[in-house]
């Protein structure tokens, strides 16, 4: 809803209250152009590599945020700084 | 804010030396940038006019964080520069022998052509203008073949193009000039546009769905707010909300989803819309995939009191956008320099063999963030919700500094033992070692990532092959603001002129190309340039647009005979 302010008379939409649809079309928008590329031959969406990988990592994501949740947050940090540096060893 | 709170950097007052320019005469004369009241404010001193000050950034905390540095740790960033196109033959340096010269520390990653200085608005505050220049400014096809085929044919090629004007898309070739930029390899073709072929009543749709086919990627729109009394005020045109709508409309249905609305911010005159712009956006997100709000830089003849009242800076939009948002996107945690993804960048471009986008410009020249809606709780929040920035460009400035001699120096161990068999197998050797970098790089940027979802397998994507149809689509999922602030003679820094990333294109009448950076262009170079490059201006010409409503003269001939009944094309 639009509230109208009073020193200057203009239109001022308030930017607490979003749509409830408003993540759906977010996400529908990005889900409609993935079906755009699709469609094209050499699209990268139409990768088996490519679409195995991301599968891959969406289920290692969920385990780690699982796993972080239970470690909290100073053993969260003695981990990432130790996995950082195992993955500059030797570079 | 960020991590530099607690620190002794940030109570020491910022301080630096620079180079700018007078106001007044735009000879070059030493400056200082320094704190005062918690501002960065730049001060000097002209011998011949006095002494001039200007305030860089409202917040001397934000500014400080954004040239914070430590020994892994800067936003100021080494470019790679393409060869000079020119030598310096002006001893004055930096910016008088712009063209490019052997100064310049960055390449071009926005090249932009003037297309015509001929518009359908009449904006009081605007360079380009054919009625107030009394000459005709626009190169011919061959011309913007020539500018294009300069910025394309330079060892590090201009990945993207925007046309500007004027209003580029009064010209009747267009669409022929989107398919010629296609043509000569550039990913990203961008108008910078009022609106004016998109909206038409009449044909605007047929001839939007044309430039899209042609090859136009994305409308840079400018869209001052949702008011009508908003654009009376900074486009001295009546009811242009319609106007603005009937582009968004017309890309929808053309399914041209890539507008980003651009905003040029004054205070006291556009300010009070940020918010307003941000909801708009959201509410159009099929179509709108971010926006730029832009500082008014004060180019031309104006006083030092004018220009204090107008000015704004890059601090107050983001802290405006804060206050507007309801402190959903952040001035103490939403906001990154441009310049933050250079080393993340060129990771993904060596390691899927792709060009690489450089933004290595200042630190001062523009912040961005990534707006998102969380599926989970539908509610606006920045990208930075989604995983820990600070830790991500930690290590990518690691990580490229140990694998960056790579991209030079490819492994050649095999070939001088077996010629051309040893090639092959140094090939495979290269490709598994890409391999295995891809691997390492993947995993410390998932454990550095704090939501799963839909938004964040794109994000893997774009990490894993760069590629414009994972970037197109994770930019589909989000929303992109940025501020970007332009320079003018008041704030101008000639250490932000060297690192410019945005290059203005000139065809020059001696059959050479003038590369000129964008702030220097509008402060120093563009009056000399257009009196050597400017054509006669016919009275067709000057009297094609009726500027006090935005359309043709004939457009507004062929309503009234309609709206008197002697025309019955129900189209119109």
């Amino acid at each position: 809803m639009a509230e109208i302010d009073p020193e200057s008379g203009l239109k001022l939409r308030k930017l607490t209250e979003l749509k409830p649809t408003a993540a759906e079309e977010y996400q529908e928008a990005m889900l409609n152009r993935v079906d755009y590329f699709s469609k094209k031959r050499d699209s990268t969406f139409n990768s088996f590599v490519e679409n195995t990988i991301v599968g891959s990592l969406k289920i290692l994501l969920d385990l780690k945020v699982k796993v972080e949740e239970m470690l909290g947050d100073d053993n969260k940090e003695k981990v990432h700084e130790m996995i950082d540096k195992l993955l500059l060893f030797g570079l | 804010m960020y991590h530099i709170d607690g620190t002794d950097y940030l109570k020491t007052p910022y301080y630096s030396k620079t180079r700018s320019l007078c106001p007044e005469c735009l000879q070059r004369i030493g400056a200082e940038i320094y704190e005062e009241n918690d501002q960065i404010w730049m001060r000097k001193t002209c011998p011949d006019h006095g002494d001039f000050k200007d305030i860089i950034s409202s917040s001397a905390k934000y500014y400080k964080w954004t040239h914070y540095k430590t020994e892994n740790w800067s936003f100021d960033k080494d470019g790679d520069a393409n060869p000079p196109d020119c030598e310096i033959t002006d001893k004055r340096g930096c910016p008088y022998n712009c063209g490019l010269c052997p100064e310049h520390l960055s390449t071009c990653s926005l090249a932009l052509i003037d297309l015509t200085n001929r518009c359908n608005f009449n904006c009081n505050f605007c360079y380009a203008n054919v009625q107030k220049a009394g000459y005709l400014i626009e190169p011919s096809l061959e011309e913007i073949d020539r500018i294009m085929a300069h910025f394309r044919n330079k060892p590090i090629p201009a990945p993207s193009i925007m046309f500007t004007g004027g209003e580029p898309t009064v010209r009747k070739d267009f669409p022929e000039i989107c398919a010629m930029a296609k043509k000569h390899g550039f990913k990203e073709v961008i108008v910078a546009t009022n609106g004016y072929g998109f909206q038409r009543k009449n044909g605007g749709l047929e001839w939007t769905k044309k430039v899209f086919e042609a090859g136009l990627d994305t409308l840079y729109f400018q869209f001052d707010g949702i008011n009508n009394a908003t654009y009376e005020k900074t486009r001295g045109i009546k009811n242009l909300m319609e106007y603005k709508q009937r582009v968004i409309e017309n890309c929808r249905k053309a399914e041209l989803t890539s507008i980003v609305l651009v905003a040029t911010i004054a205070k006291g005159v556009t300010d009070i819309e940020i918010g307003n712009i941000i909801q708009y956006a959201i509410d159009n997100i099929d179509v709108v995939r971010g926006i730029t709000f832009q500082p008014v830089a004060l180019c031309g003849r104006i006083t030092a009191e004018d220009m204090q009242e107008l000015r704004i800076t890059n601090a107050d939009v983001i802290q405006e956008i804060d206050n507007q948002t309801g402190g959903k996107i952040s001035i103490e945690s939403a906001w990154y320099p441009l310049t933050t993804i250079v080393e993340w960048g060129r990771i993904i471009a060596y390691l899927a063999d792709i060009e690489p986008v450089e933004f290595t410009c200042h630190p001062d020249c523009g912040f961005a963030t990534y707006l998102a809606i969380d599926p989970e709780t539908n509610e606006m929040v920045s990208i930075m919700d989604y995983f820990d920035p600070l830790k991500i460009i930690d290590f990518a400035n690691k990580f490229w500094d140990k694998i960056k001699n790579k991209e030079k120096e490819p492994i050649k161990f095999f070939s001088s033992l077996l010629g051309d068999f040893g090639e092959t197998l140094d090939k495979g050797v290269n490709w598994l070692d890409k391999q295995q970098l891809k691997a390492r790089f993947l995993l410390a940027m998932l454990q550095h990532t704090k939501k799963p979802g839909k938004l964040m397998e794109m994000f893997s994507r774009v990490l894993i092959d760069g590629k414009w149809d994972s970037i197109s689509a994770f930019t589909h999922g989000t929303l992109l603001i940025s501020s970007m602030h332009f320079q003018d003679a008041y704030d101008f820094n000639i250490e932000r002129v060297k690192r410019c990333i945005v290059h203005f294109g000139v065809a020059m009448p001696d059959g050479t190309v003038k590369e000129v950076s964008f702030c220097t262009m509008n402060t120093l170079h563009r009056p000399e340039i257009e009196k050597q490059v400017a054509k006669k201006l016919t009275e067709k010409v000057k009297n094609e647009f009726d500027t006090t409503m935005g359309y043709r003269v004939d457009e507004i001939d062929q309503e009234v005979a309609h709206n008197g009944g002697t025309i019955k094309d129900e189209e119109f």
